[in-house]
């Protein structure tokens, strides 16, 4: 799909000489792109409940709730938490579960490979209040955990095996990169057989939002106001649409 | 949870305890309750969202709470012993007294509440009536001449028991098997309230212990009261009865509207509605009113009384 978003953005800048977008301006801007799109989709997903409950969507085809929640379920990631120290075990990064978590969906907690329980997030202020509450302080099957800059610390502490925490959560997209071997008729060549190279996640259909936050970018980059209003106007239109 | 094969239900597998399932099928657990209510009662198209699980964990055992103080009929019995301390120290669940007996000559005897004070606290006096008080400025207490007299048995009761069964009735030689010897009608005028010749007791709630009179020193008590059924705060033990399954969800969705800002009146007066008729309805059921024992009571009707 990148190669046709870029085919698609250099065709509309080269209609009237507005200017060039090398491959690295251009993956750039597909990140951002990609990355302003990813961040919609959670809010157009609660959009979206919010109309179901106010009876105005349907069911079926007419489900766009679905639609959004398969896009977004296909970055969720289940993975063990790495252990920091006692119950304290870091959250998703790069260097622990191999990617950045956007959102933390779900904790679970395990004891000898069995699972106890789901374990809930409980704000700093209250954890204390929760902990001496006879009725709901955390136990092996209702436990809880706080958050802390990069680590959470779950409750009870009886939770401090190295694989008794696990985390479902939703990951960011990888970064797309358009990727080229070498230059054809003073053009880069493009070549998918590349180590580093990477398509965008977002579903096909998302391909038509790309090229128009893409272009907006590029207007603003080479400083042309037309390309960036044209992306605007495209992508309004699409919004409309959609709703 | 999962529904337990045959084998598992009567021998649980021969792991022991083998009868821990028996009976298990009239009960709804409450990781059960909570699970089912997040999955059904609580979500995105729900009258109830948004709410932290702590919450509904809360209204939940809250429900159990309620139920186990006066709808459920689960009363539970405790055997002990009655030493020269005269006391029986209140089961570590213990919220109310049901009933208490003496187990005596294999027969249950009910005990009465004594209605006069068995047990105070005494402060030390001086000679000019005031008070003395230990380095951290509280009084200094002892034991009160009340409880040494009670525990010597010296202390008079408006009760019959401070005396043996022939005290009762002056005539009486062989009280138990001499029926024209026997205690009917012997005290005229006596306030049956405190007629009883059984030991007689006071609960100190405070104290957390049931206090005797001297007749009940080592002698076996039968203690039936009702607990909070929260299991010593296991969760995995809580349950319900599956009859009042219902009225739990209802009574935790209630409190959460009830609690919860903007929730329009009339739903929260819906909801309340639905928990007091699901309340209802389980004690009718619980209270099994069927045709066959209601007939069994009426063939009483036709009995002669002498």
């Amino acid at each position: 799909m990148i190669n046709s978003v870029r085919n698609t953005v250099l065709a509309i800048i080269n209609k009237n000489n507005y200017g060039y977008i090398s491959p690295s301006d251009f993956n750039l801007f597909a990140k951002q792109a990609q990355l302003d799109l990813f961040d919609e989709y959670f809010i157009n997903y609660n959009q979206q409940i919010n109309e179901e409950n106010a009876r105005i969507s349907g069911t079926g085809y007419a489900d766009i709730t679905l639609g959004y929640e398969e896009v977004i379920d296909t970055f969720s990631i289940t993975s063990t938490l790495t252990q920091n120290a006692g119950n304290i075990y870091y959250l998703p990064s790069a260097s622990t579960t191999g990617t950045d978590y956007y959102l933390l969906n779900t904790v679970n907690c395990f004891n000898g490979g069995v699972y106890q329980g789901e374990a809930e997030k409980v704000s700093n202020n209250k954890i204390k209040l929760l902990t001496n509450s006879i009725l709901t302080a955390p136990s092996t099957l209702y436990p809880a955990y706080t958050q802390q800059g990069d680590s959470i610390t779950v409750y009870p502490s009886s939770y401090n095996g190295a694989t008794d925490v696990q985390g479902v959560y939703i990951r960011y997209p990888k970064d797309p990169k358009w990727t080229y071997v070498t230059l054809y008729g003073g053009e880069p060549l493009f070549d998918q057989t590349q180590n580093d190279y990477q398509d965008f996640e977002l579903p096909l259909d998302d391909s038509n939002n790309l090229v128009a936050r893409i272009l907006q970018y590029a207007g603003i980059s080479i400083r042309e106001a037309d390309v960036f209003q044209f992306g605007q106007i495209e992508e309004q239109q699409q919004n409309q649409t959609n709703t | 949870m999962a529904y337990l094969n045959q084998k598992k239900y009567y021998t649980n597998d021969g792991v022991n305890p083998t009868d821990t399932n028996w009976g298990s099928y009239q009960y709804v657990s409450l990781q059960d309750i909570i699970a089912n209510f997040e999955l059904m009662y609580d979500g995105n198209h729900s009258l109830v969202n948004n709410e932290n699980r702590y919450k509904i964990l809360f209204h939940a055992k809250r429900a159990i709470q309620e139920l186990n103080y006066d709808a459920f009929k689960e009363i539970k019995a405790l055997e002990l012993t009655v030493y020269d301390d005269l006391r029986f120290v209140l089961p570590s669940d213990y919220v109310n007294w049901v009933k208490l007996y003496l187990f005596q000559g294999n027969t249950l005897r009910e005990l009465t509440e004594n209605i006069q004070v068995q047990s105070a606290v005494s402060y030390i006096q001086t000679a000019t009536a005031t008070f003395t008080y230990d380095t951290g400025n509280n009084v200094n207490t002892e034991e009160s001449d009340l409880d040494k007299t009670r525990k010597s048995g010296a202390l008079n009761s408006i009760y019959l028991n401070q005396n043996n069964e022939a005290d009762v009735n002056g005539n009486c030689v062989d009280c138990e098997d001499d029926i024209y010897n026997s205690r009917i009608g012997a005290r005229y005028g006596l306030n049956t309230e405190t007629a009883n010749i059984n030991p007689t007791f006071t609960i100190d709630k405070k104290a957390g212990v049931i206090n005797f009179d001297s007749t009940m020193a080592n002698r076996q008590c039968v203690l039936q009261y009702i607990s909070d059924g929260m299991e010593n705060g296991n969760n995995s033990e809580i349950q319900v009865n599956k009859l009042f399954e219902d009225y739990v969800y209802a009574y935790i969705q209630y409190a959460i509207l009830n609690s919860k800002f903007g929730v329009q009146e009339y739903i929260v007066n819906r909801a309340k509605k639905n928990k007091q008729a699901l309340l209802r309805n389980a004690k009718i059921r619980l209270s099994n009113i069927h045709p066959s024992r209601l007939l069994m009571n009426m063939r009483g009707e036709d009995k002669w009384i002498k």
